[in-house]
C-alpha cells in the first residue's frame, strides 16, 4: 500500500514536471538550425519548370556509358527493359495506358516514364532521388542529365546528340505531356465530383 | 497537421516519429511519416511521389485525392464467428474526406431493406464514427452492409452503383476509380462464420 502511494506520488510529480515544462516551450537541448548546404542537399524536388535543375549537362552517348557503367541493366535488362525493374525503353508504337493500373512506373511498356510522364523533368527528379537502388543520391547532375537523355534518345523523344541541362530539359516535348488531368482545385466542404453517387 | 504525439505519447515508430504529417480528410498515402521537410510550391510538381495520383481522366482525378463517405461494419466482420443465433450487436465506423457523419444505415439482407444505426460517438468532420444497432439473427445466411451519408448529403455507393456510374460491368475485375468509398459486404454463413461478401 505505501509504495502503491509512493509511486502514485512520483507520478504526478513527473507529470507535473511535464505540464510545466510544455507550458515553458523548452527545447530539450536537442536538434539545431539546420545549414544552407544541409536544406540545398535535401531539397531535391524538380519542378515542371525547372526551376531547381543544377548545373551540369549530358547526352545520351555519355548516357550510354553511364548506364553501363552504373549496372543499371542489372535490373532494367541491357536495353532498358525486360528486366525484373520497371520499363526504361518501351517498345515501339507502345502507347500511354488509358488508366493508371498501378501507382509507380511497371514493368511495362505502357507505364515506361518516357512514353507516360507529362515531364521530363520527373525522369530527371526520379533518377536523381531514387536510382541507383540502394545507392540513391551517389549519381553526379551530370550522370543524371546523361541517363536522362539515354532513356529519352532510346524512346525515340530526344536526339542522340541533344545535350541536356537546366536550359534544355525543361523543353523536351514530351509525347504524353497533354496527357494528364490535373487535379481539381480544392473547395473543401464541396462534393468530390457533382452526379457522383 | 505536422503531428509529434498521439494519444499522450510521442508516436511510435511505426506511425512515423518523430514527425509526421496528418492530411484529414485525404487517403493514406498523404498521411508521410518519418517528415523530413516541407517545400511549399506553386503548381503540381508530378514527381515520383505523384505517380499514383495522376490520371487522364478529371473524373477520376476529382475522386482520387479526398475520401468520399465510407463506413465499414468492424463486428461481425470478416474472419470472426458468431456462437450461434441470438442478439448482437452490429458495430462499425463511418467517416468522410469532406463533411461530418450525417446517418449511417445498416442492412442485414444484403441492401434490400435498411435500418437506421445509431451513431455512438460525436460525429466530427474527417473523423472516425461509431455506429451500432441491436440485432437477433436468426441463424440463417445473410448479407451485412453498411452505408453512410455525410453532412454534404453525399451518399456512400455500392460497388455495382459505381460501376453503373462508369458504364463498366461489375465482375470481379472491376476497380472502383480513385479512393475507394464503396459499401463492404461481410457474408455470414449458417455455421457463424463471417466472409468477405465480395470473394
Amino acid at each position: 500500500m505505501v509504495w502503491r502511494k509512493v509511486a502514485i506520488v512520483a507520478v504526478t510529480a513527473v507529470f507535473e514536471l511535464c505540464q510545466s515544462a510544455w507550458t515553458q516551450t523548452p527545447t530539450y537541448g536537442v536538434g539545431r538550425a539546420p545549414t544552407p548546404e544541409e536544406i540545398r542537399a535535401w531539397d531535391i524536388a524538380i519542378s515542371p519548370t525547372g526551376k531547381e535543375l543544377p548545373q551540369g549537362h549530358g547526352s545520351a552517348k555519355e548516357g550510354a556509358a553511364v548506364f553501363v557503367s552504373k549496372g543499371c541493366g542489372g535490373c532494367h535488362g541491357a536495353s532498358g527493359s525486360g528486366g525484373p525493374a520497371p520499363t526504361l525503353v518501351p517498345s515501339k508504337g507502345a502507347q500511354p495506358a488509358m488508366a493508371m493500373t498501378c501507382l509507380a512506373p511497371c514493368v511495362n511498356d505502357s507505364n515506361a516514364m518516357a512514353i507516360h510522364s507529362p515531364f521530363a523533368t520527373t525522369i530527371w527528379d526520379y533518377i536523381n532521388r531514387g536510382m541507383p537502388l540502394g545507392k540513391e543520391g551517389s549519381l553526379t547532375p551530370n550522370e543524371v542529365y546523361a541517363l536522362t537523355a539515354y532513356i529519352l534518345y532510346k524512346s525515340n523523344v530526344v536526339k542522340e546528340d541533344d545535350v541536356l541541362d537546366a536550359e534544355s530539359l525543361p523543353k523536351v516535348k514530351m509525347p504524353n505531356r497533354e496527357g494528364f488531368a490535373l487535379p481539381p482545385t480544392w473547395k473543401h466542404g464541396a462534393p468530390r465530383l457533382q452526379g457522383y453517387p | 497537421m505536422v503531428c509529434y504525439a498521439m494519444n499522450g505519447e510521442p508516436l511510435r515508430p511505426q506511425q512515423g516519429f518523430p514527425l509526421r504529417l496528418m492530411v484529414p480528410g485525404f487517403e493514406g498515402i498523404y498521411q508521410i511519416k518519418y517528415l523530413r521537410r516541407i517545400k511549399v510550391v506553386d503548381r503540381y510538381y508530378m514527381t515520383y511521389d505523384d505517380y499514383g495520383h495522376i490520371n487522364p481522366d478529371p473524373k477520376v482525378t476529382a475522386l482520387t485525392h479526398e475520401i468520399g463517405p465510407k463506413s465499414v461494419i468492424t463486428f461481425p466482420s470478416g474472419g470472426q464467428r458468431l456462437s450461434g443465433p441470438g442478439f448482437y450487436e452490429i458495430s462499425g465506423l463511418a467517416w468522410s474526406g469532406t463533411a461530418a457523419i450525417k446517418s449511417v444505415e445498416v442492412s442485414t439482407d444484403g441492401g434490400r431493406t435498411w435500418k437506421s444505426a445509431e451513431l455512438r460517438s460525436p460525429a466530427l468532420p474527417m473523423a472516425h464514427t461509431r455506429f451500432g444497432l441491436h440485432w437477433n439473427w436468426n441463424g440463417q445466411e445473410c448479407t451485412l452492409m453498411s452505408r453512410c451519408t455525410d453532412a454534404l448529403g453525399s451518399i456512400q455507393p455500392t460497388r455495382a452503383e459505381v460501376a453503373k456510374y462508369w458504364n463498366q460491368p461489375l465482375d470481379g475485375n472491376f476497380r472502383v476509380p480513385g479512393a475507394d468509398n464503396s459499401v463492404q459486404p461481410w457474408r455470414v454463413a449458417a455455421d457463424g462464420s463471417v466472409h468477405n461478401g465480395l470473394a
